[in-house]
């Protein structure tokens, strides 16, 4: 169950992506309700159910795809209905889109995983009494971080289960360089580029320092967003060293990570997780990153890789530098850090989840099934709008 | 009073009923939700006590860690509620003292089963932990308490003991 659109790339969508196919390498079935832009996308994983279309929205400073409303609302009841699945693992539940949704219409073993660690969100502060009857239904609860799980226990109340998010090692283990990349070294920056909190605007600003330090060196930045004003922070006389690729497609993430002489992560804030930071080390690209809480814990605070304070471009221009010019210590981190993604490997991460789902069937009171009585006969694939409210107001008036 | 403020009383009385029964129905299944993760942590609890005593057999018989395990696994799978935290919480000490002497290789089923009963504790104790603080928000409120809408259920309890001593980093480490 994945809240945001399935065919716009994002940390969630992968996460589940991932889980749904390390779940199916198992022998488990998985269905995946996600809103879908459009449905008959050639390349659309069979295990995905449409929800209906996404509005975008902006949440938690960045552009949210969402679904919500009645029409999601009767897809995903048709969905859970017809599914009759033994878990049902919710994604970012308190976003308002499908997730919540099923929160609020599913019973039974119920398992929900908390990607976000911002820690005061507006949305939470205004509706958490409203969504307080919805998250006790929750049987588990998972945090991918430390940060995220103190947010829970903050706003929600209860314990969280710690689960990492996983990298799928051997796809990044084995990339090589993106045809046609030189032999000078290279910084690599992936992410959006206008988003402020991907911190691309202090890797711009320890620029000038850097190239003073190594005159060949050159940045790659790969993410969507718009290429205008970020050149614009770029002095002109070094506006060829940086190579904007923009949107990278998840084929050729890999070789952009193995592109690099050193992956740079200057994210400001807002990361609850270094998943780029997994993804880099399992290509075998040291990693220097900025000081944030979730960043020092997967660099196991500084032993897997360079850690420089936040918005501190300074001390950014000198450990990129530090780190280009000292061959040796490129290669030790480069093995610590091959080493250390182990433990994130799907296959690891997905033992766990298996584990937590069997708990949580065996801690939830009873089967799951959608809040409707079944004998009340299967929707049509054309059921409206008009259709399915009636239906739920039947149902209220019944009770 | 005129017809308008009876109906408009009425509504009202209408609407309080309505929450209130939705109250009453909303810690019903919150006690539900305790109750079932009770019954698998106690599970899981059972799982690892054997899987405790399973262990004993694979380490040096004479050893006073051995002797100890043996009698905190013994005592675990006796069960029950009375001083149950203390009895678990001895027999993850037990283990954490108990697990260096396990010789390396030849037991990995052994480890392995007891990695999952102690993964599955942790699990089972965070998700019943949260079971009963959400119950226990819940009943704490004015309306709630007022009405005694919790019945003669019993106030649910924590559930602590130490079963960090028992993270899968440790058993790798000795593996």
């Amino acid at each position: 169950m994945c809240p945001y659109t399935w065919d716009v790339p994002g940390g969630v969508q992968a996460h589940v992506r991932d889980l749904a196919e390390s779940l199916l390498r198992l022998g488990h079935e998985v269905s995946v309700l996600a809103p879908v832009d459009d449905p008959d996308l050639p390349g659309l994983e069979p295990y995905v159910v449409s929800g209906g279309r996404a509005v975008p929205i902006p949440y938690n400073g960045s552009v949210a795809r969402l679904s919500f409303g009645p029409l999601s609302l009767a897809r995903t009841r048709r969905w859970l209905r017809a599914g009759r699945f033994d878990v049902l693992h919710l994604h970012e539940p308190t976003v308002p889109s499908l997730s919540m949704l099923a929160m609020w219409t599913a019973r039974g073993a119920l398992v929900a995983t908390f990607h976000t660690s911002t820690p005061r969100s507006r949305a939470l502060q205004v509706f958490g009494t409203v969504l307080q009857p919805g998250l006790e239904k929750l049987t588990g609860r998972i945090a991918v971080s430390a940060a995220a799980r103190r947010v829970i226990m903050g706003h929600l109340g209860g314990d969280a289960v710690l689960v990492p998010n996983g990298v799928e090692v051997a796809h990044f283990a084995g990339a090589e360089p993106l045809p046609g990349r030189g032999d000078a070294p290279t910084v690599v920056f992936l992410g959006r580029i206008d988003e402020d909190r991907k911190g691309l605007a202090v890797l711009l600003e320890a620029l000038p320092e850097l190239v003073r330090r190594i005159p060949d060196v050159q940045l790659l930045v790969a993410g969507p967003g718009e290429a205008g004003p970020v050149l614009e922070q770029v002095p002109p006389g070094l506006r060829d060293r940086v190579e904007l690729l923009g949107l990278v497609p998840e084929a050729d993430k890999a070789s952009t990570y193995a592109s690099g002489t050193v992956y740079c992560a200057p994210n400001t804030h807002g990361e609850s997780f270094g998943i780029v930071l997994l993804e880099a080390m399992a290509t075998g690209t040291p990693v220097v990153a900025s000081d944030l809480e979730a960043f020092r814990t997967v660099l196991d605070g500084g032993r897997y890789g360079v850690l420089f304070p936040v918005r501190d471009a300074a001390a950014l221009a000198s450990s990129l530098a530090d780190l280009i010019q000292d061959p040796e210590r490129r290669a030790e981190l480069a093995a610590l850090g091959r080493g250390a993604v182990q433990a994130y490997d799907w296959s690891a991460v997905t033992r766990q989840i298996v584990a937590v789902y069997e708990t949580v069937v065996a801690a939830s009171p009873v089967d799951l099934e959608a809040a409707v009585p079944l004998d009340e006969g299967d929707d049509d694939e054309g059921a409206d709008d008009g259709s399915a409210l009636r239906r739920l107001l039947t149902q209220l008036r019944s009770r | 009073m005129s017809p308008g403020a009876w109906a408009l009383t009425a509504l009202v009385l209408v609407l309080l009923g309505v929450y209130v029964s939705w109250t009453a129905g909303r810690l019903d299944r919150l006690h539900a939700r305790v109750d079932a993760a009770w019954a698998a942590l106690d599970a899981a609890l059972v799982r690892r006590a054997a899987a405790a005593r399973a262990l004993v057999l694979h380490l040096p018989p004479r050893a006073p860690q051995t002797l100890e395990l043996e009698r905190a696994a013994a005592a675990a799978l006796v069960g029950g509620p009375v001083a149950r935290e203390a009895v678990e919480n001895d027999l993850s000490v037990a283990l954490r003292a108990a697990l260096p002497l396990l010789p390396a290789g030849g037991s990995a089923e052994v480890r392995r089963e007891l990695d999952a009963a102690a993964t599955r504790v942790g699990l089972a104790r965070s998700f019943h932990n949260s079971a009963v603080a959400n119950a226990r928000v819940l009943r704490d409120k004015r309306m709630p308490r007022l009405l005694r809408l919790a019945g003669h259920r019993v106030l649910p309890q924590y559930f602590d003991i130490d079963d960090a001593a028992l993270s899968p980093d440790l058993l790798r480490e000795c593996g």
